[in-house]
């Protein structure tokens, strides 16, 4: 099933990898070659995928595109078998745009530069395969692939605690690694036929017991990634000890790759078994949500809070995919989208404030708009984001997700209204801990530890990094259609295939978990939608 | 005709290209774009000018008869689910975007004069500019998600603008309250507005109130969920327009400059919660529960903001206790039935209201030039008095604009106030004794504000009272920081650094009035403060023609009522005159001393002053509860989530320790377990 036209996806993995292979001979003058050698690989990779799906890519188009499939280790049945659809699509954009970003923030790192740079390329190719890869073994690969680089940058260039932070970070995602791979082997050996292929797995035919079994197990692993309460205290301390341009990845990508591998497993893979799990799903959600936003309030490390806040609007995710509807895939697909742009502003600046305070504890913070008006000003911006200002793509995302929830035919009414209800005191938390966190970082006097400390409001190249990124931010939320008819197709293909298994479900009376209800329907008059209605 | 709505979106969208050329700017190269101070101001002028010369031509147009225009384009889809986004002109749209412009482009003549010297002079007109693009963005909204949209976004705008001096840190916490009350509010709006979406599957407001009546009447929704699910909207209205139990951000948004209080804080913002009451009342109309809601709320409010009014001594924060007290009346009109009459309210308020509040900027900037730059000085009616012979201009529209809030006629509240209150006796009379008396709470203590800074003696150079007043302001931090969390004296030490002109120490002794660009939008506003009310006077109710509830039938030619008119009217003016004669006689003439019937009701007194406790609950309850509880979740999360995973991580180190004495290698145990698992998982499903 070889296409004729050119490898695009291979190609993609592939040259930030070979890329980073001369790095360790090149001459590095005054410091600056490695930088820019890096920076322009980062360059041509994006504009590469920009072109490749530009080109190739039919938005209409609900199926795999790209296919690539090579025999690579016949003997254990591992494929190169890579694909792209809308639901991996944006997220090779996201993270080709945040990762590029990130090498671009990476400017200030003076120690070890060749294996800082080595590894960010690294990373930059493993994220491209966990998106694209369409085989549970190569999926895993990449996966693993991710990890290393990863901990290896929290361990060299990390704060103060960073190998105890390195150490939780990979013994916990080692951990939840363990446990896609006997998922996969067990999902691969289940049946007749032995196949690692995403699609083929999908078309098995498993036992109920079997499909429970595995989802819990996937959940477990994607969800010590996501992060989902009570899996998620790697997360602050990874993201308080990295350094700023691996807390862009971190935030902005990884946390994004639990969330694309639960709807590519555990929905399109496990649709039974993701009827009965949803309201857990919508439950942690909502767990993660509130949670989250209220030990964020507590918090004094700036990267602690905003790590925290990240698991928050993952919270939202997990609503938006158990939603069952067209809206709430959309919106859990969007929410990735925007948290990743949103989180990436958000870390990336906090860096920029602590290359020049030397701190994130914000009692020792105070009063910094005066001398970094612009730094302020972006950050005010990338708060308000965060906070899911209309205008911005967050809100889009929320109350996508919002309105696919309440929408839902799957719950009972008391349900959706509870979910709903108590995932809205977010909405109020969030600006609590975010605001909060401006007035004591940037509003008021100047506190003690920086009276009379010269701070450099940021560089043209620091703003240009945070504006990169709240353009998309902004444009998104202006006309969400830029990003939602890029996997529109593709998420209302999903959200009907998990609603088709909800009527067998609902079928089983020893299992009572969801009671299915329409809304109110007028007799007669059909729900006109408002394009309609408007005209 | 048809080019001028064709092109209607131009209106919200030429002051948002002005800000945002203003905002990259200043982000790119602020020291650059710091020196067209002028250039600037003149271009946002003449953007928002642009508009209003758009919207007084719409309006014309909507009163020639106009059929009302709505354009729209798909904004988000997902699968079957489409929402759009556009623009409806109406009516009410035409009438809401003469006022919002009007006031805007007066606001924004006077801003020069009033932040001539600020640094801050370009920034501040890229907000206004921001601002005044999400009102008339909102205001134009043809469905309830676009106008949550722009609810938000002028709470933010109101956010950067109250937070505008962020070194001042009474700003920096009354910004941050603002959005977070509004948040509240916008809460229940989002809630409200998922649900009425659930129940009829639209946004649109006459489709929403035909289907939820259907929907009652078939029986297939009950009363009490679709009541539910209109107090819930109404919770946004709550919010913004600064109605109880959420009206406190309101008087602590005044820690903004003067103009945005004006702007943002009496005539625009604030009163788009009225603006949504009325959008939505095909739907709220069928709802008695949620009327009644909507009454008692405004009626409490207005007594509320009255009964505070009276005894504040800063002048921004007594209009701004009078501002929500008007909102009040508004809501209550609206709750009442009364459409025509709370959005009759709302335009001449809107006009006699920014009036006062300029006018109070105006005389801030005088006792600036004698005090400083200190908003605890330059802000109180105790240091003030007397600056009607300095500065005349000021003095006689504020007392046109006083003359008007206290219903004297034929000034334009009058006529807009007596509409409201003639309605609420008709529907609710015990509604109407609170509105009445709260009107004569009004007169006096807009005259007791008129006379203590226009009449009498000038006591700005009283050292005496300026120390007074600062120790007052020390012994209020002290409170709010808790004894000895800060040493006083370091506060003092602390002042001349907040001073803008610190270094100024020649203060002029006398007041001066303020330069044309500032009283040149006073005496502009002075005319409609004055003679707008002329359109709705029960003779010839042109306003109630052009604007009435969507649905109802004007009765043309509806006999006046001369005794109903004359009880409902004069009563009304009779307790208005009741309360200027008795602010006359306690600060005119001084023939009663307040302090003396301030001591004889000392608990009346303490609770008007101290804002009924209100803040102070809220405080004790809300914001250090929230903390505490946020401090008990992270504790829960450090000690009990992440002590397990500690834990388990060193148990494991221990038995791996251990362990490494049995096994040969890592790599072959770590393939054992996973080859086990997976062969028990194969094994239990097989078996299943």
């Amino acid at each position: 099933m070889m296409s004729t036209q050119f490898p695009w996806l291979t190609a993609l993995i592939l040259f930030p990898l070979v890329a980073s292979l001369p790095i360790p001979l090149l001459p590095n003058k005054y410091g600056k070659t490695i930088r820019w050698y890096s920076l322009s690989a980062g360059l041509v990779e994006f504009s590469l995928m920009i072109y490749a799906f530009w080109k190739h890519f039919d938005l209409q188009n609900s199926s795999y595109q790209l296919v690539e499939d090579y025999n690579w280790i016949p003997q254990i049945g591992l494929h190169w078998s890579l694909a792209v659809d809308g639901l991996s699509m944006p997220l090779v954009l996201l993270s080709g745009l945040v990762t590029t970003l990130a090498i671009l923030a990476s400017w200030q790192i003076k120690d070890k530069p060749r294996l800082f740079y080595v590894l960010m390329l690294v990373m930059y190719s493993a994220q491209i395969g966990v998106f694209t890869a369409q085989d549970a073994l190569l999926f895993f690969f990449m996966w693993e692939l991710e990890l290393v680089p990863v901990y290896l940058l929290i361990a060299n260039w990390g704060g103060q605690r960073r190998m105890y932070a390195a150490t939780k970070f990979i013994l916990y995602t080692a951990a939840g690694s363990v446990f896609i791979l006997v998922a996969a082997l067990a999902m691969a050996f289940y049946g007749d036929n032995v196949t690692f292929n995403l699609t083929e797995l999908g078309l098995k035919d498993y036992s109920l017991t079997f499909e429970l079994l595995m989802y819990g197990a996937l959940l477990v692993a994607f969800g010590m990634k996501l992060p989902i309460f009570p899996l998620h205290t790697w997360l602050p301390d990874a993201h308080s000890e990295a350094p700023a341009p691996v807390s862009m990845v971190l935030a902005g990508v990884l946390l994004k790759m639990a969330g694309y591998a639960l709807i590519r497993f555990n929905i399109e893979m496990l649709p039974n078994a993701h009827a009965y799990f949803a309201p857990v799903l919508a439950v942690l959600g909502v767990v993660n949500i509130i949670y989250a936003s209220l030990t964020a309030f507590a918090q004094n490390n700036l990267k602690r809070r905003m790590a925290y806040s990240s698991i928050a609007h993952m919270g939202f995710v997990l609503i938006g995919i158990a939603a069952f509807t067209d809206l709430g895939m959309s919106g859990a697909l969007l929410q990735m989208v925007s948290h990743g742009l949103i989180a990436a502003a958000l870390f990336f600046l906090s860096g920029v404030t602590y290359e020049r305070t030397h701190t994130l504890m914000m009692d020792k913070l105070g009063g910094m708009a005066k001398q970094m008006p612009t730094t302020f000003a972006l950050f005010t911006a990338g708060s308000m984001a965060s906070l899911a200002l209309p205008g911005m793509s967050g809100f889009v995302g929320e109350l996508t997700i919002f309105l696919g929830f309440s929408s839902s035919d799957a719950y009972s009414p008391a349900f959706k209204a509870a979910i709903v209800l108590l995932a809205a005191v977010g909405v109020i938390l969030s600006p609590i801990y975010l605001l909060s966190m401006l007035r004591t970082v940037f509003y008021g006097t100047e506190s003690k530890e920086l009276a009379g400390v010269t701070l450099l409001d940021a560089k043209p190249r620091e703003a240009f990094i945070a504006l990169c990124l709240l353009v998309p931010i902004i444009g998104i939320g202006v006309y969400p259609k830029l990003a939602t008819q890029t996997y529109d197709a593709k998420t209302v293909a999903v959200a009907s295939q998990a609603r088709q298994v909800l009527p067998m479900v609902a079928q089983q009376p020893w299992l009572d978990l969801q009671v299915p209800f329409s809304a109110p329907m007028i007799l007669g008059t059909e729900t006109k939608d408002l394009a309609t209605v408007g005209k | 005709m048809e080019s001028l709505y064709a092109y209607t979106w131009l209106i919200p969208v030429l002051p948002l290209v002005g800000a945002m050329i203003l905002g990259l700017g200043l982000i790119s190269s602020s020291s650059f774009a710091k020196q067209f101070r002028k250039p600037s101001s003149v271009f946002i002028v003449s953007l928002i000018g642009t508009a209003m010369v758009l919207s007084f031509a719409l309006l014309w147009s909507q009163i020639q008869g106009h059929p009302t225009y709505e354009r729209s384009i798909e904004w988000a889809s997902a699968g079957d689910f489409h929402l759009s986004m556009g623009y409806v002109v109406d009516h009410l749209t035409a009438l809401m975007l003469v006022i919002v412009t009007t006031v805007a482009f007066l606001v924004m003549i006077y801003t020069d004069g009033y932040m001539a010297h600020d640094p801050g002079y370009v920034r501040f007109y890229a907000y206004l500019s921001l601002f005044s693009s999400s009102m008339l963005g909102l205001v134009i909204s043809p469905n309830l998600v676009q106008i949550y949209i722009f609810w938000e976004l002028v709470g933010m705008c109101s956010y950067l603008l109250i937070g505008f001096w962020y070194d001042r840190k009474a700003a920096a916490d009354a910004c941050q309250k603002a959005f977070v009350t509004n948040r509240v509010g916008d809460f229940g709006l989002l809630l409200g507005m998922l649900g009425l979406y659930w129940a009829t599957g639209s946004f649109e407001f006459e489709v929403i109130g035909d289907r939820l009546q259907e929907l009652v009447q078939s029986g297939a929704l009950s009363g009490a969920i679709v009541a539910l699910f209109a107090v819930l909207v109404f919770l946004g209205p709550v919010a913004k327009s600064a109605q109880f139990p959420l009206h406190v951000w309101l008087p602590d948004a005044m820690e903004g400059p003067t103009p945005i209080s004006a702007l943002i804080h009496a005539a625009t913002m604030v009163a788009a919660g009225v603006f949504l009451i009325a959008r939505m009342f095909p739907v709220f109309e069928n709802i008695p529960v949620a009327m009644d809601v909507i009454a008692y709320t405004g009626a409490v409010t207005a007594f509320l903001g009255a009964s505070i009014a009276i005894t504040q001594n800063d002048i921004k924060k007594g209009l701004a206790y009078s501002t929500m007290s008007q909102l009040g009346y508004m809501v209550m009109g609206m709750g009442v039935g009364a459409y025509t009459a709370g959005l009759f309210h709302l335009m001449t308020h809107a006009y006699f209201k920014a009036m006062l509040f300029l006018g109070s900027g105006s005389v801030i900037h005088g006792m600036e030039g004698v005090v400083g730059h200190d908003p605890v000085l330059a802000q109180d009616m105790r240091l003030m008095g007397g600056l009607r012979k300095y500065m005349p201009i000021t003095a006689t529209t504020f007392l046109i604009g006083t003359l008007a809030i206290s219903g004297i006629p034929p000034l334009a509240g009058f006529w807009s106030k007596d509409e409201i209150l003639g309605a609420t006796f008709k529907a609710n009379p015990a509604l109407w004794v609170i509105g009445f008396l709260t009107a004569g709470i009004t007169a006096f203590y807009m005259f007791r504000m008129y006379f203590s800074t226009f009449e009498g003696e000038f006591r700005g150079t009283n050292a005496e009272i300026k120390r007074k007043l600062k120790n007052e302001q020390l012994q209020k931090l002290g409170l709010a920081f808790g004894p000895g969390a800060m040493n006083p004296l370091e506060l003092t030490a602390e002042h001349p650094a907040q001073d803008h002109d610190a270094h100024d120490e020649h203060h002029a002794s006398e007041p001066h009035e303020s330069p044309l660009t500032m009283t040149l939008p006073l005496v502009l506003l002075a005319i409609p403060s004055m003679l707008v009310g002329l359109v709705g006077t029960p003779f010839k109710n042109y306003f109630e023609e052009f604007i009435h509830a969507p649905g109802e039938v004007i009765h043309e030619a509806e006999v006046v009522d001369w005794g109903e008119f004359l009880t409902m009217g004069g009563s009304s003016v009779g307790i208005g005159l009741i309360g200027i004669t008795l602010a006359v006689m306690m600060y005119l003439q001084k023939k009663i001393d307040p302090a003396a019937i301030a001591d004889k009701i000392q608990p009346f007194y303490q609770l008007s002053l101290n804002k009924w406790y209100i803040d102070d609950i809220y405080n004790a309850v809300f914001v250090q509860g929230s903390r505490r509880l946020a401090r008990q979740v992270l504790e829960v999360d450090v000690r009990i989530v992440d002590g397990i995973v500690n834990l388990t991580g060193f148990v494991t180190l221990v038995t791996g320790e251990a362990l490494k004495y049995l096994e040969n290698g890592r790599v072959q145990f770590y393939a054992l377990i996973v080859f086990g698992a997976v062969l028990g998982l194969v094994l239990v499903s097989g078996i299943t």
